[in-house]
């Protein structure tokens, strides 16, 4: 996949009715790479994402993803090849944790390679493709959906929180999976609030202040110094 | 045997008629008021198939085809339209519901019908005479459970149902066309009721408002048994038997309605149904 | 601001139309020919029914099939004394008063059935649609003594002549409708919307939305047998037909075409129906039917609010001035020793999942305490558990020494708590000043005929609606206000509660600086001068550090840190929980 920019944000506003939750975010991520937008929360990183993927209207700037422009719907980006792994609901509890991989392809046609791959990043998925989704632990459900989302083999991937509530060991399985994904040319916009998950896997990052980008930069060694008196620990 | 015979045929009857509802209720999680009106649909195909000299087995498949077709055109303009409004959605079921049986009473006349036996005479079982029909419709049911059963469990189609069934707003986010779903959905639930109007026509008489009579009794079922089938297998069974046992000690006419105050009585103390065990 | 009004002015309406309703009634007969004169005896009827309908669904939200069966319950209750035990006056009044306590026992009971914490509007609307079937059946199988299938016939009736019933029919129209117009612009006919539009805010606010619905149920049917048994003098026949459920979704149809919520659609609607589908039934009955069935598919997917309600939209009344605001002097409250909110041991699980664990809190009045943690950290779950004691918790929560548990949300708002919701929750089809004075309802209750022109609201909730500029928009419709405003609004409401606890969830999602600025020094007021103690959920840190007494930290279900505003703020644990060192 030749590198190319796979999404940009230009003076992107949006939020809930009348009131404007992200003001005027500018942003870009490249294949084969990972941006961290960090923030407290409330400050609007959620909305973001959402706007992005469209599940919240754009009020005002413009989103390319893939090249295309316009305010895409849930089923273009799932179209077009882009991921979402939502913070809330994210799975079907009651379903077997073959048919929730199952439902993120359009069709049966390629589910058994699909499954390969990701069951690779998530081995014990595949010994137990059969179980109930809600049969697992918390941190085996993020690793779920985070391989749902790769099973499309997608350009774009959207992580919201996916750190939140995991301990060290599975953070680190969940962060090698992404970093292979990344070599592969996979464009990762992730939004977080662990501060060293975030720097492991992203090249760079962002700060969201009140809907607003107020620091950005590489993830390099002051970034952590950086990052941290921003969100004003 | 002649009551555990009634029995199982009762409850057959039962599921074949509520099998469409229940899909529907299931899925676009609204009660489907025509569905009276596509089981007269159906009947009066078996009629029309005599009328033109078919078999009269070919009305089967005759009534499949045209409770899909009108069925997606009432998801299309009726109930799409009121996707968040549903208790409005319900009311103009109701409405549809009418209007087809105004036109049924148009082209046919209001007089009663009587369509063909489509399995006439009797056999001898466990030492009884009993219907033939009646005993056919117990294999009816046991095979159209099981068809049901394969297509909700294995298909993509019954995949995608379930999911809609679980979490519509999850579904959609991944990007399913939940539109669509619900679109097959509903045209596959009013495909059933025609077929149950087909093997409801040997037994009952055939009037415009001959659908309507079976309409409480099957949506009471469909909200028991939530979008369980198996449920649904279940509370037939229950329900009829109760039906049968009233009907023959008590009175006929309150057996009639024992269907339909027990799942009052069952869902106001499980609200959800009974699917979930 | 316009100049306060009697609340009888706004009887005038009302009072005109029955005057000019009953003169028109008493002199119509002489123009009519008998067949109209039948026909329109039978159509104001059931126009009056139609009324009784609009109220429980267009008005209250209840989509019922049933009120054509209480109807019918009192028309045969009618009948049948009338057949089998006389007619002398005294049985006449006696059947009168059948034809109202059956009914009205049956819609208690169907009321009672249809409605209970949990109770879903189809269930209700299913429940409605059992019962005229059940009495429709229990009428056939009655045999020759309920007349069975041809129903009783050529009994006795009151010794009217056909003008005599027309003239009463319309009375009862007319009467009927006045009563329903009076009710629905009285302060207790608000409450009717504000079930309709919001039964969770109503239960936080102290009302029993359930108990309103069995009432008015239990009340509506009695109506409709008084109806019933006019029924069954002025026609002299009672049939299966005016029981059963056809009959049931008919008035439905009626009110859907006329328009929900408007009374007069309604009725209009049903005596034109009536009357044409009497003087059609001749000619083409089946197109008549298909004509009106396609008529209600389109009314209900095009134009919901029906005929009335879109000539409604299309003339724009003059609005009502907006009441005068009066400022309460607050309730002597008795200072209790022990803390306001004891919280022991609380754990709340969700299957698997243990959302809350082991938590202690105790909070005094005066103290305003923030609620702080990571998304999923189980605040919300905890404010849910402390407004609504029917949720599953483990441990023990006291609110002024009484233990919640299974409270439902109205009982345990009266022991003095007010929840404020993140969305802001409001009656949309209200008005400023009427959301407010149903905020009042469970101290004192409304009149149910007189519209007050005056809000007497407590000082505090006044400050709110003053210091926000809500005080401008008292008469403007709820649902038109801007999210910040709705924000105030519905703290105003909690505040006219007069609670002791007050909690808030995100009270300043969405706000801009200056609103968070105001909401902010309300709070802190209320918890230094009126005794009360409020506890907020908040991600604003900034928010949280300048207004707050104390800050409790909730992460993973626990709580880890209770103290001072300096001692939390810059504790090294809550920063590690905020940048994602803490593991679980």
């Amino acid at each position: 996949m030749a590198d190319e920019e796979r999404l940009s944000l230009d003076a992107v506003s949006s939020g809930y009715g009348a009131v404007a939750v992200v003001r005027g975010v500018r942003l870009a991520v490249r294949s084969g790479e990972a941006l961290a937008v960090l923030g407290k929360n409330g400050m609007g990183k959620t909305t973001l994402l959402k706007t992005i993927v469209g599940l919240l209207p754009l009020q005002s700037g413009e989103i390319r993803i893939l090249g295309a422009s316009g305010a895409p719907t849930p089923a273009d980006c799932v179209a077009r090849g882009v991921s979402y792994a939502p913070q809330d609901q994210p799975l079907f509890q009651d379903l077997s944790i073959r048919d929730n991989l199952r439902l993120a392809l359009r069709s049966d046609r390629l589910l058994a390679q699909a499954l390969a791959r990701v069951v690779a990043h998530f081995p014990f998925l595949g010994e137990r493709l059969h179980q109930r989704a809600g049969a697992l632990s918390g941190g085996e459900q993020k690793m779920l959906i985070l391989a749902r989302a790769l099973m499309v083999q997608p350009r774009l991937l959207l992580v919201d929180e996916i750190s939140e509530g995991l301990q060290p060991s599975l953070l680190e399985r969940i962060a090698a999976a992404l970093r292979l994904e990344v070599s592969r040319g996979l464009a990762i916009l992730m939004v977080e609030q662990n501060i060293d998950f975030a720097l492991g896997v992203a090249h760079r990052w962002a700060v969201l202040e009140r809907g607003e980008i107020s620091e950005e930069g590489a993830s390099d060694a002051g970034a952590r110094t950086r990052i941290a008196a921003r969100l004003r620990l | 045997m002649l009551l555990a015979l009634d029995i199982l045929s009762t409850a057959a009857i039962l599921f074949l008629v509520a099998l469409g509802l229940l899909a529907i209720f299931g899925v676009l999680k609204i009660i489907n008021f025509a569905h009276g009106a596509w089981l007269t649909v159906g009947a009066y195909c078996a009629v029309l198939a005599a009328r033109l000299g078919l078999n009269p087995w070919a009305a089967v498949p005759l009534a499949f085809v045209v409770g899909l077709t009108l069925g997606g055109l009432a998801e299309i303009l009726i109930i799409r339209p009121l996707y968040r409004r549903p208790l409005d959605a319900i009311l103009a079921t109701w409405g549809l519901g009418i209007v087809v049986g105004q036109l049924i009473t148009l082209v046919f006349g209001r007089d009663v019908q009587f369509a063909p036996a489509l399995l006439p005479g009797a056999w001898r079982i466990g030492g009884v005479e009993y219907s033939a029909y009646r005993l056919f419709a117990i294999f009816a049911a046991l095979l159209a459970g099981a068809l049901y059963a394969l297509m909700f469990e294995t298909t993509r189609l019954g995949l995608l149902a379930r999911a809609v069934i679980m979490n519509e707003t999850l579904a959609r986010a991944l990007g399913i066309d939940t539109a669509r779903v619900r679109l097959f959905t509903f045209m596959l639930g009013t495909g059933l009721a025609g077929v149950a109007g087909v093997l409801l026509s040997p037994l009952t008489s055939v009037d415009p408002n001959m659908g309507v009579a079976w309409l409480i009794g099957a949506f009471m079922l469909a909200m028991v048994a939530d979008a369980s089938y198996v449920a649904l297998g279940l509370a037939s069974l229950a329900f009829g038997a109760v039906q049968v046992l009233v009907s023959a000690y008590v009175s006929p006419v309150l057996g009639g309605v024992a269907v339909a105050v027990l799942a009052a009585l069952a869902l106001r103390l499980r609200p959800r149904g009974f699917a979930r065990g | 601001m316009a100049e306060a009004h009697s609340p009888l002015t706004g009887l005038r309406a009302p009072a005109l139309f029955a005057l000019i309703g009953a003169a028109a009634v008493a002199a119509a007969p002489p123009f009519l020919d008998a067949f109209a004169s039948n026909v329109l005896t039978r159509s104001m009827l059931y126009a009056a029914l139609a009324v009784t309908v609009d109220l429980l669904w267009g008005y209250t939200g209840v989509l019922t099939f049933a009120q054509g069966a209480f109807f019918g319950v009192g028309a045969y209750a009618t009948a049948l004394m009338l057949t089998h035990l006389g007619a002398t006056p005294a049985l006449f009044v006696a059947a009168l008063a059948l034809a109202i306590v059956l009914p009205a026992a049956l819609g208690a009971l169907v009321g009672w059935i249809s409605f209970y914490h949990g109770s879903t509007p189809l269930f209700a609307s299913v429940i409605s649609l059992v019962f005229p079937i059940v009495a429709t059946q229990l009428v056939y199988s009655g045999g020759a003594w309920t007349g069975s299938s041809s129903g009783l016939v050529g009994y006795d009736v009151l010794p009217l002549e056909g003008e005599g019933f027309f003239r009463l029919a319309g009375l009862l129209l007319v009467a009927v409708l006045v009563a329903a117009w009076v009710f629905v612009r009285s302060d207790a006919g608000k409450l009717l919307i504000a079930v309709r539009d919001n039964e969770a805010r109503c239960a936080y606010l102290g009302l029993d939305p359930k108990r309103i619905q069995i009432a008015l149920t239990a009340i509506l049917a009695a109506v409709a047998g008084l109806i019933g048994f006019v029924f069954a003098n002025a026609s002299s026949v009672v049939a299966p037909e005016n029981v059963g459920f056809v009959f049931g979704t008919e008035i439905v149809i009626w009110v859907a075409l006329g328009g929900r919520a408007t009374l007069f659609g309604p009725a209009f609607a049903a005596i034109g129906i009536d009357y044409l589908s009497a003087q059609l039934s001749g000619d083409l009955p089946f197109l008549w039917q298909l004509v009106l069935g396609s008529l209600f598919v389109v009314t209900i997917i095009v134009a919901p609010e029906g005929a009335a309600g879109l000539a409604r939209r299309l003339w724009r009344g003059g609005t009502a001035a907006p009441p005068r605001l009066l400022s309460l002097e607050a309730a002597p409250r008795e200072t209790k020793a022990g803390p306001l909110l004891a919280v022991r041991g609380l754990s709340r699980g969700f299957g698997a999942l243990t959302v809350l664990r082991e938590i202690d809190l105790s909070v005094k009045s005066g103290e305003l305490l923030s609620l702080v943690g990571p998304n999923g950290a189980g605040k919300t779950t905890l404010m849910r558990c402390l407004s609504d004691g029917r949720e599953p918790f483990r441990g023990e929560i006291a609110m002024g020494g009484q233990d919640i548990a299974g409270r439902p949300p109205n009982r345990v708002a009266a022991l003095g708590v007010g929840r404020k919701f993140q969305v802001a929750s409001i009656f949309e089809g209200l008005s400023v000043a009427d959301c407010l004075r149903l905020a009042r309802a469970s101290h004192e209750t409304p009149s149910a005929w007189r519209a007050s022109a005056a809000l007497a609201l407590p000082a505090p909730c006044v400050e709110v609606v003053k210091l926000t500029g809500l005080i401008d928009q008292l008469g403007a419709p709820a649902r038109l206000l801007s999210h910040g405003l709705k924000q105030a609004l519905e703290l105003a409401m909690v505040l006219a509660l007069e609670p002791q606890l007050v909690l808030l969830d995100e009270p300043t999602a969405g706000l801009t600086k200056g609103e968070r600025t105001l909401i902010g020094e309300v709070l802190v007021k209320l918890t230094a001068g009126q005794g009360c103690a409020v506890v907020l959920v908040e991600h604003d840190f900034d928010f949280v550090r300048e207004i707050s007494s104390r800050i409790v930290v909730l992460h993973q279900g626990r709580l880890v840190m209770d103290g001072t505003v300096e001692d939390v703020a810059n504790s090294a644990l809550v920063r590690e929980i905020y940048s994602g060192g803490g593991h679980g």
